[in-house]
């Protein structure tokens, strides 16, 4: 084999192995949905990886109300970095909790900004008592996300108005 | 004189201020839009410049692509030698850039989640979108900078080198993935998202158009083939060459094209070879001396083999020439593109002075066609034989100056082409006898 004909055929090889690892074709999209989906919460749904953003239904009402309140989970919003789910816990027209089952943390970058930021959007939400909050500087992107999918669990609990 | 190149403008001087404005300001324009998506963002401040560092990085990477790109209005406003220059000086500080943005990234990331460096290179390398080909791209690009160190590039054949910086387009498409995926500035706003597209799709059209399909359709319209191989003198060969509608191909006194002989194997090293004749309708002439380069093999071409050129490029024409006197200076084979010019400027009888400078009177080529030259035209021819001394002249006339030689050199448009040594010495010599910049006209070769 001529050397110029190794060259041509290695650098093709190597391209094509490159392109079949993970990180490579998706960029934190939907494929990495399935991974991160199951995270801690109490009501994930298990409609989580079909997205349906901003469709008003996609608030439902769980079964299962902790304590004594009624959740509501919103729509899965989509981002760039990955999706984000809100679900709220209404006791008496007053919003008693907050949790973020789904949110982007498919690596050590996503998991830091996020453990910074949601616990502050959580306190934000509580405080206001509505998805009329500032977003978080540094992660935006997960700020937006969090508002769409609040706004679809506060609509679910005919709590916006 | 039966010149049928299409006449070109002269580039204006200040189109250098606007090339240079232009780059200048997109680096603005990135530096704003970094600013508009957060700037330095107190938390993270470290990170904050890495992705700047990053976004100047890719910016200067895509203009190197465009000044390499053989865009034809910039080869004519700039000459080949001169954007050359300017990709060499952008391409290293897109390097360092790059590094700058590796390091502090990581640093930066690193720090934020109190891991250590190196892990946090792992984790960057194999977790985070589009890294692993980022990764990869730069190893491409660091193959490619320390091939084109000086001293490593002294050491490689041009052809080596020049298929080795084909893997720069490789490492500037794997850099687009983490750019889309993981950077935060690249598809920040509407307009950042536009500025980087538009900047991509303009580098990779212009590589296609220009690079790629001009030069073939080029090719498959003109058809050039070998019509004869004519010795000249010394190691020197003349091939004449024929083609369909050579007429309409916009080339002019003065340049050169890439020339590949579809000979054989080996085909594909391209050569630069200067016109050594007025290129006119029906023929063009270009003159080779062996320098052992795979040039020698050019003596065993037969008439009909078909040449594959790329060109023409070079700005060493007439096109800066308004009547007057004028001065072309030679030195070896670099008297080719000069003799070229000589047919081709329409300067008066007494106007012009030829001066071949050459190490002895067995080097010296084309004596016929000089010798028409004088009688017809009136060109004053001077020869400037003996062994090399320290200057641009022969040792033993070697305090003479550029005036004594040719007296009207501070009033002429000067020509020079030779070795790259000996053009500038002689360039020195020109400016010491009181010839401006903006008329010395020059094209380095060896590149």
């Amino acid at each position: 084999m001529r050397r110029i004909t190794l060259w041509l055929f290695s650098t093709v090889a190597a391209v094509v192995l490159l392109f079949s690892y993970r990180t490579s074709t998706n960029g934190g999209g939907p494929a990495s949905v399935a991974a991160v989906a199951p995270a801690a919460g109490p009501t994930t749904s298990p409609d989580a990886g079909s997205p349906s953003a901003g469709s008003p239904s996609a608030g439902s009402p769980s079964a299962g109300s902790s304590g004594s309140g009624q959740t509501f989970t919103g729509s899965v919003a989509q981002t760039r970095w990955g999706p984000v789910q809100v679900s709220i816990t209404v006791s008496g027209k007053k919003i008693t909790d907050v949790a973020v089952p789904t949110y982007p943390s498919e690596n050590g970058r996503d998991v830091e900004i996020n453990a910074r930021a949601l616990p502050i959007l959580r306190q934000e939400t509580l405080d206001a008592q509505s998805a009329d909050i500032d977003t978080v500087s540094g992660a935006t992107v997960t700020s937006d996300g969090y508002l769409e999918s609040l706004q679809a669990a506060l609509d679910a609990a005919h709590l916006s108005g | 004189m039966t010149t049928t190149a299409r006449a070109l403008i002269a580039a204006p001087r200040w189109w250098s201020d606007l090339a240079g404005v232009a780059a200048g300001t997109s680096l603005l324009v990135v530096t704003t839009l970094w600013v508009g998506a957060g700037g330095i963002q107190n938390a993270d401040r470290i990170t904050s410049i890495g992705r700047l560092t990053g976004l100047w990085a890719a910016d200067l990477l895509l203009l190197q692509v465009l000044l390499m790109a053989r865009i034809p209005i910039a080869e004519r406003a700039f000459g080949q030698d001169r954007l050359a220059r300017w990709h060499r000086w952008a391409g290293f500080s897109s390097f360092w850039l790059m590094v700058a943005h590796i390091v502090l990234i990581t640093l930066g990331y690193a720090g934020a989640d109190h891991a250590d460096v190196l892990a946090e290179l792992w984790d960057l390398t194999w977790d985070y979108p589009g890294m692993l080909l980022a990764v990869a791209g730069t190893l491409a690009l660091i193959m490619v900078v320390v091939t084109s160190v000086r001293a490593a590039r002294r050491r490689l054949r041009y052809e080596s080198w020049h298929l080795m910086h084909l893997y720069a387009y490789l490492g500037v498409g794997l850099a687009l993935p983490h750019q889309l995926w993981t950077g935060a500035d690249f598809l920040a706003s509407p307009g950042a998202t536009a500025y980087w597209w538009t900047l991509y799709a303009v580098s990779a059209g212009a590589v296609i158009a220009y690079r790629i399909m001009l030069p073939a359709w080029r090719n498959w319209r003109h058809r050039l083939v070998v019509s004869r191989v004519v010795p000249e003198g010394p190691g020197l060969i003349s091939v004449y060459l024929t083609g369909r509608a050579l007429g309409q191909m916009p080339v002019r006194a003065g340049q050169f094209f890439q020339w590949r002989f579809l000979d054989g194997p080996g085909w594909s090293r391209a050569h630069p070879y200067s016109l050594s004749a007025t290129p006119h309708g029906g023929m063009l002439r270009i003159t080779i001396k062996e320098l052992g380069d795979g040039s020698a093999r050019v003596a065993g071409l037969r008439p009909g083999t078909r040449a594959i050129i790329e060109g023409p490029y070079g700005k060493l024409t007439s096109e800066t020439y308004g009547g007057g006197p004028v001065t072309l200076l030679g030195c070896g084979i670099g008297v080719t593109p000069l003799l070229s010019l000589l047919g081709e400027l329409p300067y008066r009888p007494g106007e012009a002075t030829f001066v071949y400078r050459a190490r002895s009177e067995a080097e010296v080529a084309f004596r016929e066609e000089l010798e028409w030259f004088a009688r017809q035209r009136g060109v004053r021819v001077i020869f400037l034989l003996g062994p090399r001394g320290d200057s641009w002249l022969p040792a033993r006339q070697a305090d003479l100056t550029a005036a004594q030689i040719a007296p009207d050199v501070a009033r002429s448009q000067v020509y020079l082409c030779g070795p790259d040594a000996w053009t500038a010495a002689a360039r020195t010599a020109c400016r010491d006898a009181g010839v401006p910049d903006a008329r010395l006209h020059t094209e380095v070769f060896s590149w």
